[in-house]
């Protein structure tokens, strides 16, 4: 579903070349939930961005359903996005003067949807997010645990085939964290998206099916290679 | 993406961004009001104008004189009379007129000159006599007040001018000698002003003239009946009308009497056909004018209109009309400039939220269309606005100008219907222009950076 291959990435400041991603190759199959694992620096946010089509690599492939994403112009991943990718953010990232039900249908909106049946949608998933009852007030009028609840409905609307997450349990406290990572374990099973989480705590991503760890830019875990056993050593 | 879903984005960041949208409406709102404003202006001065040298010049009547002939207009004197009979103006070539096509009325019309009126009570006042067919004054544009035209021989019709200022001669030498005596006196000067306006009743009073012959003997003419009174012309005040036009029509048989009294000729030809000096022709409408002229040169006669003076007016309200609309024209690109700097400060104040657009999946154009609809409804917002702002200014140079004035003919100023729309239009367009440097800027923000958080 999801295939790197040979991924390398190097930011440039003038004439010095700093590498971030060095030969990264992975495969993540259709409904997995994986965690991309990796302290400050490693690389893994712009692992995520790659992923998701926001940076170009300096070199390599990604495939996203048998797509390799890296040779698309600006609105081919624009439309790409649209259709295969959801994203969850740390900061929730809705949009203020929406209602939670607008923020939640606003992917669909891009895509020209119905009124009618984005609405539909929307409330199918802030049920199974459990917050029907909030559907027509603020982001500013819900907790931060509330608003993450809206931002995964949202990611989620689309039906895409892979869904990034952005430390999504990084501005909650446990209680919340909890409830977060249970959402998205359900939707998981139910709904058999892949979700890729990336964290820098090992007790969100211990709650994964694998994790990818990464440091210094290198792939330290393959999951392939039963990484879930490796973790605990790795991110010590 | 759905227009409605578009407006609504748009409108709700318009709604939201009070002082963005404040400070582009109130722009725009300058530039849309004196666009307005000086379409009104112009408008309002031309029609105002036109309606006044209708009034004054009756843009839609041809006079038309008897042909005079090439040499008899600075050739030698010894004109052979015989030779000039194919130019004259006859009762046949009138009749020929008025049956032409567009032709209302012809009547022949022959001024008499400034002559004494003098009522039975002895008030007196200066009137201009015409001689005409008084059955045609209706056709020529003329109402009466009081009474009409009359068949009998000795009736005049006379203008509400005419009947204002008639005065005692004896109480108006004795004021005349007190003002001599004192010319800066506001009392005096204010009696003997509104003596010259004072309105007399004159429906079915006789008056006489006091004629100066050839010789200059004075000869009082026999009493006339006045017959009937013209409307008071739309819009004048007294004051004008007393001090300007004071008329009295009379039959062309009574002005024929007139002249005999007076010891003068008579408009018989040589050849003892009457014939006339002048004569008015009234056209259904301005643009067949110029039609109905060549018709009348045709029977050898020379004609005149004031066609010309409303040639060289409209010529120069189109120079008016372009500078005042240059004027807005200019405001406006000077209003655009601050759309320009407000709505660019708006996209980077709102550079995160693009980004999170664009990471749901908008694109290039969904996002540069948010912003173009975005200032398409600042400039309908601006443009209302101006509406709002030129009815006010209108009012208060109207109010200003009536109280200046203190008379109702002042010169009131309207918006025409086709000034709004106008006014609409150049306002939603510059912001529509103004708009397109912030949302393509906007549309090229990178989705990454502007999601990043430091």
């Amino acid at each position: 579903m999801l295939r790197v291959e040979g991924l390398s990435h190097s930011f440039t400041n003038g004439t010095e070349t700093t590498p971030v991603l060095r030969s990264i190759n992975f495969n993540i199959k259709q409904g997995e939930i994986v965690a991309l694992l990796g302290s400050s620096g490693s690389g893994k946010s712009t692992l995520l961005n790659l992923m998701a089509g926001l940076m170009k690599p300096t070199e390599g492939a990604i495939y996203i359903a048998d797509t390799n994403i890296v040779k698309m112009s600006e609105n081919q991943l624009s439309e790409f996005r649209r259709k295969h990718i959801g994203f969850i953010f740390q900061a929730y990232e809705l949009i203020d003067n929406l209602t939670v039900r607008e923020n939640v249908e606003l992917p669909l909106v891009f895509q020209s949807v119905h009124p009618k049946i984005r609405k539909q949608k929307a409330m199918e998933l802030l049920t199974q997010v459990g917050i029907p009852d909030k559907a027509e007030l603020f982001p500013s009028q819900l907790s931060g645990g509330q608003q993450q609840r809206v931002s995964i409905a949202r990611s989620l609307i689309t039906e895409p085939s892979v869904i990034f997450a952005d430390e999504p349990t990084g501005n909650l406290d446990t209680k919340t964290e909890e409830e977060i990572l249970a959402i998205l374990k359900r939707l998981n099973a139910t709904m058999s998206t892949t979700f890729v989480i990336v964290t820098h705590e090992r007790e969100v991503a211990e709650q994964t099916q694998h994790i990818i760890t990464l440091r210094d830019g290198y792939l330290v875990t393959d999951p392939a290679a039963g990484g879930r056993q490796l973790i605990g050593e790795e991110a010590r | 993406m759905r227009l409605k879903d578009l407006s609504r984005l748009s409108w709700d960041q318009v709604r939201r961004r009070k002082v963005v949208t404040g400070l582009c409406a109130a722009g725009l709102s300058i530039g849309c009001a004196a666009i307005i404003l000086a379409m009104s202006i112009g408008e309002s001065a031309q029609t105002y104008i036109e309606t006044e040298m209708n009034s004054f010049f009756s843009m839609d009547e041809i006079t038309v004189y008897a042909d005079q002939g090439v040499q008899a207009r600075g050739g030698p004197s010894t004109v052979d009379q015989e030779a000039l009979e194919r130019g004259r103006l006859t009762e046949q070539k009138l009749e020929v007129i008025r049956n032409m096509p567009h032709v209302i009325a012809a009547a022949p019309y022959e001024e008499f000159g400034y002559q004494e009126m003098v009522t039975t009570d002895g008030k007196r006042s200066y009137v201009q006599i015409y001689g005409t067919d008084l059955a045609t004054l209706a056709d020529f544009g003329k109402t009466f007040m009081q009474g009409g035209a009359s068949d009998l021989s000795g009736t005049m019709v006379l203008n509400y001018g005419a009947t204002l200022g008639l005065v005692d001669e004896e109480a108006r030498d004795k004021l005349l000698e007190q003002l001599s005596q004192n010319p800066y006196d506001e009392q005096l000067n204010d009696q003997y002003e509104r003596m010259t306006r004072l309105p007399t009743a004159m429906y079915q009073r006789q008056a006489q003239f006091r004629l100066y012959g050839m010789d200059n003997k004075l000869t009082l003419s026999s009493a006339l009946r006045v017959s009937g009174i013209l409307q008071k012309p739309a819009g004048a005040s007294d004051r004008t009308l007393a001090n300007g036009s004071k008329e009295a029509y009379v039959s062309m048989e009574t002005l024929e009497l007139l002249k005999r009294e007076q010891g003068g000729g008579t408009t018989a030809s040589s050849s003892g056909a009457v014939s006339y000096n002048t004569v008015k022709v009234k056209v259904d409408d301005q643009a067949n004018v110029e039609a109905v002229e060549r018709q009348i040169q045709k029977l050898t006669l020379s004609t005149q209109t004031n066609l010309h003076q409303k040639e060289q007016l409209a010529e120069q309200f189109k120079i008016i009309k372009a500078v005042a609309l240059g004027g807005g024209i200019f405001i406006l690109i000077i209003a655009s400039i601050s759309i320009v700097v407000a709505m660019t400060m708006s996209t980077y104040q709102r550079k995160r939220q693009i980004g999170i657009m664009k990471v749901l999946g908008a694109n290039l154009a969904q996002i540069r269309n948010l912003f173009i609809v975005e200032a398409a409804l600042l400039g309908f917002l601006g443009g209302l606005l101006g509406v709002l702002f030129s009815y006010w200014i209108v009012w208060g140079i109207n109010a200003l100008i009536h109280s200046m004035s203190g008379e109702g003919d002042a010169v009131v100023i309207f918006i025409p219907l086709v000034a709004i729309p106008v006014g609409m239009a150049f306002a939603i367009m510059t912001g529509v222009i103004s708009g397109i440097y912030p949302a393509v800027s906007a549309s090229r923000t990178d989705a990454l950076t502007a999601i990043r958080r430091e």
